[in-house]
């Protein structure tokens, strides 16, 4: 788990979390788990607690016993040793149900209440910004699988508390025998900061050495994939890729080990020092068992005291530990709640969408630049895409394509200008009514790893298991011929890690195009880059599949089709095609319009025009 | 009972016991010496503490029952001593333990690492990487744990010394117990041993169970990472799925921990049972031993330590161990059964196709001249042949562009240039050697391959270039050549730290690179290897994924950067750029089915004139330009 620990410099700094927020976090996740799981908590609860009388329960009755052995109080001994044996007992049982119960209690709340709000927050924000920003992401991700880390840290702290209180307790029974033994007390602190200093040093390395860590298993992954391998046997790369592997490994041993090292000298420093200062409060007991002041027993006691501290101190510390290292991610959980928290707070459309379109979507001087950076994503867009049109938008990488389509689904607003559904700011439209009006096959759209059915029927989910609707999406995606060739049919699970298929990439991208087909009145309906690994007549079939379609839709609702391509030759029975370049609207037209106008457009269409002049 | 293994792997050791500890023990031999013995006598001196201590307390209790009550710590100086040496011991030895044990344990990792990723590199050919049970096996034999259940082959061999050491503590703590009477050892001993056994029996079983609910959490997993993934955000906000998914998820999860938790109530209830037993044990011991020292017919010494043997006697059985017993033999198992599947070369008879290939047979340099001989192929444990008595022709420096719908073994074709898959028929031959005759380093020296899914090493942009000709030193000259010719130049200029920056953002100061700078990468990869000697440059659908501007300047790059003795073939669907080739060569059936330039093709009035008319005419129309997989032609 620590191996993992990621832009440590990053997250770490923006993850340091005032100690007060995260107690409060604790304090919210216990009342969390209290209210939730009473028995689980209680019990959980009560079995660290009573870690505490347990072990001090041996010190006491040891005494007893042994005091009945020397005096020969024959009842006194076996009181004693009876009590001796049920403490004994007591301690193992705690210890070996406390950490299973623990895990289950931090299951129980981890994996339903926490790791289900976290999916919730990332999943249903409108925008899509915290999944698009690079340093937003860095905590989307390392935050989504930590749920069960920061349960077990709440856990963690009470363990510790109840391992400090142990310390303390163990502490003032020696204060009992002769109140000198108290200043043990004090001095007690001092393995606990040589153990704590130690455990930060390794911290440290482990965080210092992790991208070596990485880079050792990046390496070892690409010589044992069988894709990776063919590159590196044709390349020869075998022997560097061990070798370079083995040093990385070597770095992160070397580094790691010198720290456990120095720790290691650190603590057994802490304990000598202890251990001396505990040596003369024995010789003080001793003098005064001599002296006839104290009992053989209050030897006994001091000694297993001595044995038990050890072993508070190093529980605390461990636990300590991995509490730390939750700090980590308890820094990006807590800028999820709030940041999802803004973001709600922003979202303001309310206005049902319109049963069709008349007039279409008007873009009007219409600005966007994303977060963090400079660069000008759309520049002073005006277009008005009529009701009913087939849109093609084209340009090449990073010319806007893809961001006019994100502001379309209401993913980004614009910065600058606005974007009116017939008349109505798209902003004012209420988020989900307006989406349930669209559809789309995006150029990065989801591969679910489900039944094949569901894939598709994922685009119309109140028909999800409505096999008439799903056979008629795929028949609308061409893409019957792939389900007959799949073993079950509709029912094939994808996925070999599943037990099922693995699909092409041109497969994928039918179930896609099915999954758009799903909803029967879209107002818009996006297709991004829709065909770019299909084959010809695949590809064929489908344009013009969608083209009819368009149409249809477009007498039914009044429906925008928009056909985002980087071909310039792949749009040009568009009704209206849009140029962009770096941002900017630099044509538009139609297809002839264009040709005639010799710009840009016609200029890259020629390219490939030429490649196929006739021979 | 070897094939049963094979089948049914690491569910259960068909070894006994003892054999399996042993096998656990044998990766101590990558261990330095010097460590291993000192390790093993901190260890066994650990486990001794206890009995040593139950005697230090005796000795102090019994001394004190005798006091006299002059002096000031009348007998008790020497055995106070003796108790302040052992706790100091103790702390030494746990703190010094730790750090030698890590190391230990790294050590053996490293090792084991080191030779499972060698041999996965040395194996020449790549059929059996390809197999989905061997990368099953890479993965529980890697010595990197996924999961709580997954243990390294250093986790057996550090339980088994503590298993050792634990061992020679018992046997000194039961010789304290039995000073005071030899049936408290076995009424101590049995009951608790009894206890761990079925302790580590059901705990195999949770492993057990657990792993096999495991799809859940991976079905419960696929919608985890839908609802988190930047790929899939617009799908599911379009789509409305957040609420849907989060019903799904949390179906799967319960659906594999419920009957977990269920089974952790059940398993505490037992451990109270089990508490009780020890109980019982303990007092059956303690109440007479403490009740015969009160009465005078034991000393004090032996009844004190008594009580504290019996209680080190339980605390020395480890429970833990099963775990890594369990976790680690998998492993030993699984990386077995990988010698097995991935011979090493330097072991020849082991050779799939049981040849010996003629070592240290060089081939000269300068242009080369590639034959298939009546080439055939069958992929092992399929029945379809997918090159049937090939016959094609490489000629020195020419550029050969083959094409073929998919599925017509282009692909394939490659991995046989490449020695990537040894024929299953007929022979190639390279200026008239034949390859099977060649060692694979010497062919694949001349030989450089662009493959579509190409590799992204998280290591320099230098690296990331050299590293397409790995064998041959560093040439610096040849780099920036390369570098140069593939248009990388603009790239590395923006490099924080130009050649020496990681290609990764993971990465101390590295960067991502974008497609099609990455494309550029692999281009001046292949173009080093080219400076350095390779005079055959294969490219595999090398700009798939590029728009069409940067396709014809990466082919006008290559184009110019190669030198007229290299020839280079090329597969492609787009027509538009396969029809600058010398000579293009159409791949039907497993054979080549027609042969010859653009224009002599296109006479011939084949199946490439007729391709290449539907692609010109889908492009008049207006649609996209390449032909690819599927259906068209064989309907």
């Amino acid at each position: 788990m620590r191996s993992t620990a990621l832009n440590q410099d990053e997250t770490g700094k923006k993850g340091a979390v005032p100690v007060r927020r995260t107690l409060a976090l604790w304090g919210e996740l216990f009342a969390l788990s209290w209210r939730r799981i009473p028995a689980a908590t209680a019990a959980t609860l009560s079995v660290l607690l009573l870690g505490v009388p347990a072990t001090t329960g041996i010190a006491l009755s040891l005494r007893t016993a042994v005091d009945g052995i020397t005096t020969g109080d024959h009842d006194a001994a076996v009181l004693g040793t009876v009590c001796a044996a049920c403490a004994y007992a007591a301690t193992r049982t705690l210890n070996h149900i406390g950490r299973s119960l623990m895990i289950m209690s931090t299951e129980k709340i981890g994996l339903t209440d926490i790791h289900e709000g976290i999916h919730r927050d990332i999943a249903t924000l409108e925008g899509l910004e915290h999944l698009e920003r690079t340093d937003y992401l860095d905590r989307v991700t390392t935050v989504r699988t930590s749920a069960w880390a920061i349960v077990a840290s709440m856990w963690s702290a009470i363990a510790i508390f109840t391992d400090v209180l142990q310390l303390v307790v163990l502490l003032l029974l020696l204060g009992t025998v002769s109140p000198w033994l108290l200043l043990l007390l004090p001095a007690a602190a001092l393995p606990l900061w040589a153990n704590a200093r130690g455990q930060r040093l390794v911290n440290a390395a482990e965080t210092d050495t992790a991208e070596y860590h990485r880079v050792q298993r990046h390496l070892f992954k690409l010589g044992t994939r069988a894709a990776t391998g063919k590159e590196i046997r044709v390349a020869g790369a075998g022997e560097e890729i061990v070798r370079r592997q083995s040093a990385a490994f070597g770095v992160v041993v070397d580094g790691r080990y010198r720290a456990r090292m120095r720790a290691a000298w650190l603590r057994a420093a802490g304990w000598t020092v202890f251990t001396l200062g505990f040596g003369g409060g024995l010789a003080l007991v001793g003098h005064r068992t001599a002296q006839g002041l104290g009992t053989p027993g209050d030897l006994v006691l001091t000694i297993t005291v001595a044995a038990a501290l050890r072993q508070s101190v190093q529980q605390a510390v461990t636990r300590a530990a991995g509490a730390i290292d939750a700090m980590r991610l308890i820094g990006p959980y807590l800028w999820l709640r709030s940041y999802a928290a803004d973001q709600r707070a922003r979202t303001t459309g309310t206005a049902p969408s319109p049963d069709a379109l008349r007039e279409g979507i008007t873009f009007t001087n219409v600005s966007y630049v994303y977060p963090g950076t400079e660069r000008r994503a759309l520049d002073g867009i005006s277009v008005t895409l009529p009701a009913g049109a087939v849109i093609a938008v084209v340009g090449e990488f990073g010319s806007g394509k893809t961001t006019l389509v994100k502001l379309l689904s209401k993913f980004y607003r614009p910065d600058e200008g606005r974007i009116t559904v017939d008349g109505t700011d798209l902003t004012e439209l209420d988020t989900d009514a307006w989406r349930a009006r669209t559809s789309a096959a995006y150029q990065d759209f989801g591969r679910f790893h489900t039944v094949f059915a569901q894939t598709v029927g994922l685009g119309d989910l109140p028909h999800i298991d409505d096999r008439e609707r799903i056979a008629e999406a795929v028949l609308a995606a061409d893409a019957e011929s792939l389900v007959a060739r799949l073993p079950d049919g509709l029912d094939t699970q994808l996925g070999r890690e599943l037990g099922g298929v693995d699909l092409s990439e041109g497969q994928w991208q039918k179930t896609a195009l099915a999954r758009a087909s799903m909803r029967r009145e879209p107002l818009l309906f996006v297709l991004d880059e829709p065909t770019a690994s299909l084959d010809a007549p695949s590809e064929q079939a489908i344009f013009q599949r969608y083209m009819d379609r368009a149409r249809t839709l477009a007498t039914r609702t009044g429906a925008v089709t928009v056909i985002v391509s980087h071909r310039f030759s792949t749009v040009s029975g568009a009704d209206l095609i849009l140029v962009l370049d770096k941002g900017r609207l630099t044509e538009h037209g139609t297809h002839e319009e264009l040709l005639a106008l010799g710009g840009r457009y016609a200029d890259l269409y020629g390219i490939q025009a030429t490649a196929y002049a006739a021979s | 009972m070897n094939r049963l293994n094979s089948a049914q792997p690491s569910q259960r050791s068909p070894h006994s016991p003892l054999t399996r500890r042993i096998a656990l023990l044998r990766p101590l031999r990558t261990v330095p010496r010097p460590l291993l013995a000192g390790i093993s006598l901190l260890l066994l001196a650990q486990a001794l503490l206890p009995a040593a201590t139950a005697v230090a307390m005796g000795q102090l209790v019994g001394r004190a029952e005798r006091l006299t009550g002059d002096g000031v710590l009348g007998g008790l100086l020497w055995p106070l001593a003796a108790f302040t040496v052992l706790l100091l011991a103790a702390h030494l030895l746990e703190s010094f333990i730790e750090p030698l044990e890590w190391l230990l344990k790294a050590r053996i990792v490293g090792a084991h690492r080191a030779a499972l990723l060698r041999r996965a590199v040395s194996v020449p050919t790549i059929g059996a990487l390809e197999q989905p049970r061997t990368q099953q096996l890479v993965q529980a034999a890697s010595a990197d744990p996924e999961n709580w259940t997954e243990r390294t082959p250093a986790d057996g061999a550090a339980a088994q010394l503590r298993f050792i050491s634990a061992a020679c503590g018992f046997v000194a703590s039961s010789a304290v117990l039995a000073a005071f009477a030899w049936w408290a050892v076995p009424v101590i001993l049995l009951p608790v041993v009894a206890l761990r056994i079925r302790f580590v029996g059901r705990f195999t079983e949770l492993i057990r169970q657990w792993l096999t609910r495991a799809d859940r959490a991976q079905q419960g997993g696929v919608w985890a990472e839908a609802m988190t993934s930047p790929s899939t955000g617009k799908d599911v906000r379009t789509f409305g799925l957040a609420e849907w998914m989060l019903v799904e998820q949390r179906r799967h999860l319960l659906g594999m921990f419920e009957p977990l938790w269920r089974r952790t109530v059940h398993a505490s209830w037992e451990n109270i049972g089990h508490g009780m037993v020890v109980l019982g044990c303990l007092l059956a011991v303690f109440v007479p031993a403490a009740a015969s020292g009160a009465d005078g017919t034991q000393s004090a010494a032996v009844a004190t330590a008594v009580l504290s043997a019996g209680w080190s006697l339980v605390s020395l059985v480890d429970y833990a161990d099963g775990r890594d017993v369990a976790g680690a033999s998998a492993a030993i198992e699984a990386t077995e059964e990988l010698e097995k599947l991935l011979p090493v070369p330097d072991d020849a008879a082991a050779l799939p196709a049981g040849r010996v290939p003629r070592q240290g047979t060089k081939m000269p340099d300068g242009p080369l001249h590639v034959r298939f001989e009546g080439v055939s192929f069958r992929y092992p444990g399929t029945e379809r042949t997918v090159l049937d008595g090939l016959d094609l022709e490489i000629r020195p420096g020419e550029l050969l562009a083959v094409v073929g719908l998919n599925g017509a073994g282009k692909s394939t074709l490659i991995k046989l240039l490449s020695g990537l898959y040894e024929p299953t028929g007929g022979r190639l031959t390279a200026n008239g050697t034949d390859l099977a005759d060649l060692t694979p380093d010497a062919w694949r020296r001349r030989i450089s391959v662009v493959f579509q899914d190409f590799v992204r090493y998280e290591l320099s942009a230098a690296d990331n270039v050299t590293l397409g000709q790995a064998a041959v030193p560093r040439e610096e000259t040849a780099l920036e050549a390369a570098a140069r010719d593939a248009g990388l130049t603009a790239v590395l200029e923006r490099l924080p730290h130009g050649w020496d920056t990681p290609l990764a953002r993971s990465r101390t100061d590295g960067v991502d690179l974008s497609g099609g700078q990455w494309q550029q990468v692999v281009l001046a990869r292949a173009l080093y290897a080219v400076h350095t000697g390779s005079r055959l440059l294969v490219l595999d659908e090398p700009t798939a994924h590029l728009d069409v501007r940067t396709e014809f300047d990466v082919f006008d790059r290559l184009a110019r950067a190669r030198g007229d003795d290299t020839s280079v073939v090329l597969i492609s669907h787009r027509l538009s750029t396969v029809r600058q080739a010398d000579r293009i060569v159409l791949l039907d059936g497993g054979r080549i089915t027609e042969s010859g330039t653009h224009d002599e093709l296109i006479a011939r009035q084949g199946a490439y004139a007729e391709m290449f008319a539907i692609q010109a005419e889908r492009f008049r129309r207006g649609h996209e330009d390449r032909i690819e997989e599927g259906e068209y032609g064989i309907a």
